[in-house]
């Protein structure tokens, strides 16, 4: 049921028109107590066939993906692209603080729906458009996927063993920046939109967005580089992971270590019981350690095949020097800390059923942000919305329905 | 006339490292009076990762900011910065849980000073578990939260992560929102707040789905390396020229149509096997096979260019200098040259946020320490040149 505690963004109305690549723009700001408002093609959202599925079953209301990023978002459903349904939006445009779509360049306008026509009826409204490559410039018109827009982000060539394949962080972590990206300049927008007297457009570009949201110091590393001594930094490409930040087999499993300084060389030293062949002072040169990480794994690996993960990660805050477990999934569900903030929260969902869900990750004192809903079923709340608030009849949702609106 | 959004906005800012400091930099670029809090004792250890000055993270991670240069163990000091936070709007830290209590700066403190502060804490694991007190990089977010887990190739031994310490600055993204909607949740209700925020969560929300395989299905969830479980190909693959690489991925048969032309139509495109996603995704292992001979006669940009050209979803794995020569960045101004008076001009990434009505300001250098010092205690303190002057000879201030 949904709770009734406000969050900061509650009492704010938005349209989310966006496929499964936005879903995490909206989802945060729902998270925050914002009526996010879904609305799907009649045929429903792309992102409702991602898998995994709940117990491996292919339904439309079982895709944790949707279910995931949806949480905490009414649904309705609408075709934009016949006469009723862009009708239906303008009336929906009129009482919305926020619209997010992602069709493209052009698409909107196209429809007469463009922020020209919109905000005629809401001056109001904040409309966001998030396209792949920009409204204009030589990759307009390209195609951008998950691997694809990563790829061009400037962080996938560091993921991975050197000389190996380029690795894909998990989740949609180039359209997640995009996300985060729109998600700062709506709050922005809204912060400031009774000073100004008026809401505005706002263009995001997952291509321009996904490297500031990963990793904005690529450049700078690299143009820095060009001046000597002026940066000592490693190098910011080739895939360097298991050399600048060591992953080391322990006891029980695995464990990071990030040693940087040479404090956290002597205490990573100590943690391990100052063992003698690591004492060469050669060994003390960070830059010299992931020069030789090859070797110096080799001789690691006796020392901390000695400790848990939790003696080391313990033994490193005493001592100095950070050393992180590598936990898979479960154990990090079942941690004492995920445990202790309750970050996991029981969301029931009418068909997919109960299940813990990861919550937001920040507590707030005055307004919580939570999971007040679980993500809605295909046209959940068409009646809700087209009848409670546009004051359309159940016949005319039926006769809307037919003529392929609804 | 132009405003920006955040104008009139004071964040007073603990930040270090990577995703305090990354926050405040959005904030400024939006127009907030950002103020950096450091001195010689306490510096930003991101400053010392190189020559004075010189630090390319640094130098990026506190655009649009002024230092302020503060010795936080004077009392003299402390009430400095305490008159500081009384005419601020925002405080936000990062310290290793428990400094900025240990400081006279909690919550619990600065409140009693200004009682309608947003204060954001953020830390690896947040607040109220047995590791709230740990200190926390980067690359340990993804280590702790599970996802390194499965980030990797199913056939490697153990994940190797990245260089880049990731997702750190999908944290500092999220702190900057988390800040925006508590000013905006203050403005509307006069309610100031606190807010914790844990950086292993935000590793964790970013996949939130994978969970659910765990939660919902009972499975321990796998890495998928890059491969897609209803796409194919969806790979990386080796372009011509040392350590050089392509992503393509192919959703619909109507694009495998579209790549096979592009490539000529070569026989084994023709292959029926290869026809539909479903004898794709099959036999997937030889059509990556076969893909990757083509693509190794070719490099990475011309690759992207055939395909997209031919509407297939193809893009170079990019390092940096590839990002400088990238077209579409150049057409956007994604990238932006400082002239730095000790590192001389530098490009740095632009700021990308496109806002029709409030554009953001244009970007500035990083300070020096201290930089800012004298006019902060002018313009907001209303010092006189005389206590300034004294306090700087006291060692309570720092100046540059």
């Amino acid at each position: 049921m949904p709770k009734k505690q406000e969050g900061a963004l509650s009492g704010y109305r938005m349209l989310d028109l966006t496929d499964s690549r936005g879903a995490y723009c909206t989802k945060v700001l729902a998270d925050m107590g914002a009526d996010v408002v879904k609305v799907e093609p009649p045929q429903g959202d792309i992102g409702r066939k991602i898998p995994p599925f709940l117990h491996g079953d292919p339904h439309p209301e079982k895709s944790f993906y949707f279910l995931y990023r949806n949480a905490n978002k009414r649904g309705i459903t609408l075709n934009l692209e016949s006469d009723d349904g862009k009708d239906i939006l303008k009336k929906l445009a009129k009482s919305a603080d926020v619209l997010v779509e992602n069709f493209g360049p052009g698409y909107m306008e196209n429809l007469g729906l463009g922020f020209d026509v919109l905000k005629g009826i809401n001056s109001n409204l904040i409309m966001v458009g998030v396209t792949e490559f920009g409204l204009s410039g030589p990759y307009r018109d390209y195609k951008g996927s998950n691997i694809v827009d990563f790829a061009l982000s400037g962080v996938m060539i560091t993921s991975g063993y050197g000389g190996k394949v380029p690795t894909l962080l998990p989740g949609t972590p180039a359209y997640d920046s995009a996300s985060v990206c729109a998600d700062i300049q709506i709050l922005s927008a809204l912060f400031c939109r009774d000073a100004i007297g008026k809401g505005q457009k706002i263009d995001v570009s997952v291509h321009e967005a996904a490297r500031h949201g990963l990793y904005p110091w690529s450049v700078p590393i690299y143009s820095f580089s060009l001046v000597a001594g002026a940066s000592n930094l490693p190098i910011p490409e080739g895939r360097l992971g298991a050399m600048i930040y060591p992953v080391y087999p322990c006891k029980d499993g695995y464990v990071r270590v990030i040693a940087l300084t040479p404090r956290n060389w002597q205490a990573l030293l100590r943690v391990l019981g100052n063992p003698e062949v690591l004492l060469l002072p050669e060994w003390e040169n960070f830059i010299y350690r992931v020069a030789n990480a090859d070797d110096l794994y080799a001789l690691m690996v006796e020392f901390t095949t000695k400790f848990t993960q939790i003696e080391l990660w313990e033994a490193g805050f005493r001592e100095g020097v950070p050393i992180s477990p590598i936990y898979d999934i479960p154990t990090f569900v079942n941690s004492a800390d995920a445990t202790a903030r309750k970050f996991f929260i029981d969301v029931d969902h009418p068909i997919a059923g109960k299940g813990k869900y990861p919550g937001p990750p920040y507590k707030w004192s005055e307004s919580p942000a939570e999971v007040r809903r679980a993500a809605p079923c295909l046209g959940e709340h068409n009646e809700e919305i087209y009848c409670g608030e546009l004051g359309f009849t159940k016949d005319d949702l039926i006769a809307l329905s037919y003529a392929g609106v609804l | 006339m132009t405003r920006s959004a955040l104008e009139g906005v004071i964040v007073i800012s603990f930040g270090q490292g990577a995703v305090i400091p990354d926050a405040g930099k959005i904030l400024g670029e939006l127009g907030a009076n950002v103020i950096k809090i450091e001195s010689s004792e306490h510096l930003d250890f991101v400053r010392t990762l190189g020559p004075k000055n010189s630090v390319a993270g640094f130098n990026e991670g506190n655009r649009n900011k002024r230092s302020f240069g503060v010795d936080l163990r004077s009392e003299k000091g402390k009430e400095l910065v305490r008159r500081l936070i009384k005419v601020g709007d925002v405080v936000a830290e990062n310290f290793r849980g428990g400094v900025v209590k240990s400081l006279g700066f909690s919550y619990q403190e600065v409140r009693k000073i200004k009682p309608d502060i947003i204060y954001v804490s953020s830390q690896g694991f947040g607040s109220g578990g047995p590791h709230e007190n740990y200190p926390c990089y980067g690359p340990m977010l993804s280590s702790a939260s599970g996802m390194l887990s499965i980030w990797k190739q199913p056939e490697d031994p153990f994940p190797a992560g990245s260089n880049s310490p990731l997702p750190d600055h999908m944290a500092s993204k999220h702190a900057a929102i988390i800040i925006l909607a508590a000013l905006d949740y203050r403005r509307r209700t006069g309610k100031g707040q606190f807010i914790d925020m844990a950086q292993t969560e935000v590793a964790a929300a970013l996949m939130g789905e994978r969970y659910l395989e765990y939660t919902m299905n009972n499975q321990v969830p796998q890495p998928l390396g890059n491969r897609c479980a209803y796409a194919a190909p969806h790979n990386c693959y080796p372009a011509k020229g040392m350590d050089s690489w392509v992503s393509i991925s192919v959703f619909s048969n109507e694009e495998w149509r579209s790549f096979s032309k592009a490539l000529g139509d070569p026989a084994w495109t023709r292959d029926p096997k290869f026809a539909d996603v479903t004898g794709r995704l099959k036999n997937v292992d030889e059509l990556d096979k076969k893909i990757a001979e083509w693509t190794a006669t070719l490099e990475p940009r011309q690759i992207m260019y055939l395909l997209q050209g031919a509407g297939v979803a193809a893009g170079e794995v990019q390092r940096a200098p590839d990002t400088m020569s990238d077209p579409q960045i150049a057409y956007d101004k994604a990238i932006v040259e400082l002239d730095h008076p000790e590192v001389g001009k530098r490009l740095y990434p632009n700021i990308p946020f496109h806002m029709s009505e409030t554009p953001p300001v244009p970007a500035k250098l990083a300070p020096f320490l201290g930089q800012h010092t004298e006019e902060i205690c002018r313009d907001l303190l209303k010092m006189s040149q005389a206590e300034i002057e004294k306090l700087k000879a006291e060692k309570v201030l720092e100046s540059a």
